[in-house]
């Protein structure tokens, strides 16, 4: 009788849950039988990170909490701060730490050698514990790929997956009948005609080291340019003295004073406060553009696909997910906050708040089609983007080492050092850290 | 029982002298002692960070490493002295005068000084968060300031040219306030009988400086350099905050290099290696100051 009540009550919330997001997304009918609430006054600690995903669930923490009777505490930190408390946290082996929000795209295979993400294979193929309606199929392959390991196991749930794409000044395009570069040699001459400074800046990308090795990609991967060859460093290939070559040049010919030490922050600065006519970068960071408040530009800003070249057409993606903490005492109570978490319910609210997901169904959700809070150019621009997506970082342990070795040679390319010159340094710098952290 | 309560009271009577202290000396253990140890032990071994493999002991190598085979580290070492002795050089000679100034009586005294003294409170990462505003090459207020008297713009962190100079300023907006009270509090203690004597003999008030204020004040500015110094060595949050060490590694200094060892690479035992080798520059530095201290003759 107890059970049957229960489960009455998780349908009720389920089906509120439901209510919200759209009948199309849930099926009622067959999540009755799951029961949320089986591991009822547990409570569970969780390591979240400063993220535009995560302001849209911290929201609806309270609801899962009705919905699976835990009690759910949590601290949010900036990524590296967060990153750093994790490895403080793990190395005690505290074990004080349930689930954690993770950046695949740098901690992926470093977690995952040092034994810190729980797989989730034998969870997610378990009926009781994976809602009917999870529908672990829904996630795109790019999503799911950038979820498993290397010996198949799968470390977290996909949660938010971003895409580099190319933003522009509609109100700068227009007037000179200009429209965004098909290929990777449309691109200077292109950026050359509307670079009018101190007006007006052809371009900006990220310089700062370590986070310009995120939008570098843009450029290499079309130049046909890779990371790795049959497992060993490919920095010094002619692919990629053509990409450094080209993405320096933009900057230190076409981009504002000062570029080489740019984050993302200088950069969206930059174009929000209409000085520069092209940007290239994560495309969340469109949510703030349209924003009247923080923004002059609303409304002038178009959204496109990167431009292809000659090694193909690509879109670098990076995606974060939740995953279980192998050190918890609550596993499979923690699974169940990320299956909740990244459900299709949530996708959908991250999605009408300008937050990419990587289920396939939100994107041709009505919800989403009715209430659009972005243009339709950036719906079409990331879906887009995601179909041509690629890990836009080398799924190695020393991501982060890889990033300020490519940065630093970007940033001495960018105040006017020989492209083959800062590449040869970096190749052995690579292939050093491969030597060390790859066996 | 009374007896043994007395037998304790008595052991207690007779071995205070170290279980008073015993408190203290434990805590100091611990969070002191202990600590430096362990980075020792540490930076003799290779780890990083996991939970599956377990420290694997390789000796000296890691300092065999940073000694010959890392120009980055060796780049590091020669930053983090120079952004000292630029920084310290410009609080001391800056210090040194707003301290002759303020040791004199003029109207409104007590208001400019607390107000000189007020950066010394300030939060080092929010300043650095403020200033990266301010050198903004575009939109910064740094650069309008210098366009208002005439000047070309400046590119501060922005350039790998500047990047230093521009954060040993705001170490100097910072800390010159420290200098300047540890020089008045040493001029407020000057003795008048030499200047009386001086400006009878006929020196001029540079002379008297040169000869009588500065060798006087020379222990408390040693005092001050050393604790300056210290600090600047170990420059963390400023830089941190405002380039990460950028542009290009223009502004890496040793503890921005064993950060990102320890918590971006997870080479926690080379980091460690890095963390002793930054101790002995340290202790280097404050060896030398306090030398040049005990050779004032009085």
């Amino acid at each position: 009788m107890a059970a049957r009540r229960l489960t009455r009550r998780a349908f009720l919330a389920t089906a509120a849950a439901g209510a919200t997001a759209g009948p199309s997304v849930f099926t009622p009918a067959r999540a009755q039988s799951f029961n949320w609430k089986r591991f009822q006054g547990k409570d569970l600690f969780l390591m979240l990170t400063k993220h535009p995903f995560v302001d849209v669930l911290e929201k609806n923490i309270p609801e899962f909490e009705s919905l699976s009777g835990m009690k759910v505490k949590w601290e949010t930190l900036p990524e590296i701060q967060a990153r750093q408390k994790m490895t403080v946290e793990m190395t005690a082996n505290s074990g004080g730490i349930d689930a954690f929000f993770t950046s695949l795209h740098v901690e992926k295979k470093r977690f995952w050698k040092a034994g810190w993400y729980h797989p989730l294979n034998k969870f997610l193929q378990d009926t009781t514990l994976t809602s009917p309606d999870f529908d672990w199929n829904d996630f795109s392959p790019g999503a799911r790929a950038g979820v498993t390991q290397p010996d198949g196991s799968i470390s977290a749930l996909a949660a938010f997956i971003d895409a580099n794409v190319f933003f522009y000044r509609k109100d700068l395009f227009e007037p000179k009948n200009l429209t965004p570069p098909k290929t990777l040699s449309d691109l200077e001459p292109l950026v050359q005609k509307l670079h009018a400074p101190p007006s007006t800046y052809g371009i900006v990308l990220r310089g700062l080291k370590n986070a310009n090795a995120t939008q570098y990609p843009s450029i290499l991967f079309p130049m046909g340019g890779t990371y790795l060859k049959d497992g060993k460093a490919a920095l010094d290939s002619k692919e990629q003295v053509a990409a450094i070559d080209l993405y320096s040049k933009l900057l230190r010919q076409y981009g504002p004073p000062g570029v080489v030490n740019f984050n993302w922050y200088e950069c969206s600065a930059s174009f929000m406060q209409g000085q520069v006519a092209i940007y290239m970068d994560g495309v969340n960071f469109a949510s703030q553009f349209e924003d009247a408040a923080k923004s002059k530009v609303v409304g002038k800003v178009g959204y496109a696909v990167l431009p292809a070249g000659p090694g193909g057409h690509f879109s670098p993606i990076y995606i974060t997910g939740m995953a279980v903490n192998a050190q918890s005492r609550n596993k499979e109570a923690s699974y169940l906050f990320c299956q909740w978490a990244t459900n299709k319910a949530n996708a959908v609210r991250e999605l009408m708040a300008g937050v990419g997901v990587g289920r396939t169904s939100t994107w041709d959700s009505p919800e989403v089609k009715a209430k659009p809070k972005m243009p339709a150019d950036w719906y079409q621009a990331y879906q887009a983007s995601l179909k041509i997506g690629r890990q836009g970082l080398p799924e190695i342990v020393g991501v982060t080492e890889y990033r300020d070795i490519i940065g630093v040679a970007i940033q001495k390319a960018i105040e006017g050092a020989p492209p083959a010159q800062v590449l040869a340094q970096a190749q052995k710098d690579f292939q050093d850290m491969l030597n060390r952290t790859e066996r | 029982m009374r007896i043994s309560s007395r037998g304790l009271g008595r052991w207690a009577h007779r071995h205070a002298q170290w279980l008073f202290p015993a408190p203290a000396v434990l805590l100091v253990a611990v969070i002191i002692v202990y600590p430096i140890f362990y980075t020792g032990w540490m930076s003799l071994q290779e780890w990083f960070a996991s939970s599956l493999t377990a420290p694997h002991f390789i000796g000296l190598a890691n300092y065999r490493k940073i000694a010959i085979a890392d120009a980055r580290f060796r780049e590091a070492v020669g930053r983090t002295i120079y952004f000292t002795i630029v920084a310290v050089g410009a609080e001391t000679i800056l210090g040194l005068a707003m301290a002759l100034l303020f040791n004199r009586e003029f109207w409104g005294r007590g208001l400019l000084r607390t107000l000189a003294i007020l950066p010394m409170v300030a939060t080092p990462t929010a300043i650095g968060l403020v200033f990266v505003m301010m050198y903004h090459p575009s939109l910064g207020v740094a650069n309008y300031l210098l366009s208002v008297v005439g000047l070309s713009p400046w590119r501060w962190t922005y350039s790998s040219q500047t990047a230093l100079y521009a954060l040993a300023l705001v170490d100097v907006w910072q800390w010159t306030p420290l200098i300047m009270l540890i020089a008045l509090a040493g001029l407020a203690s000057l003795p008048r009988e030499p200047y009386e004597a001086a400006h009878l003999d006929g020196a001029s008030t540079l002379r008297a400086f040169w000869h009588i204020t500065l060798p006087l004040l020379r222990p408390a500015l040693v005092v001050a350099v050393l604790f300056r110094a210290i600090d600047a060595l170990k420059t963390f949050d400023i830089i941190f905050v405002m380039t990460q060490g950028g542009p290009a590694n223009a502004s890496e200094t040793i503890n921005i290099l064993l950060f990102n060892q320890a918590f971006s690479y997870f080479n926690m035992g080379y980091a460690s290696s890095m963390a002793v080798a930054l101790f002995a520059v340290v202790m280097g530095a404050s060896l030398i100051l306090i030398k040049v201290r005990r050779s004032v003759t009085w």
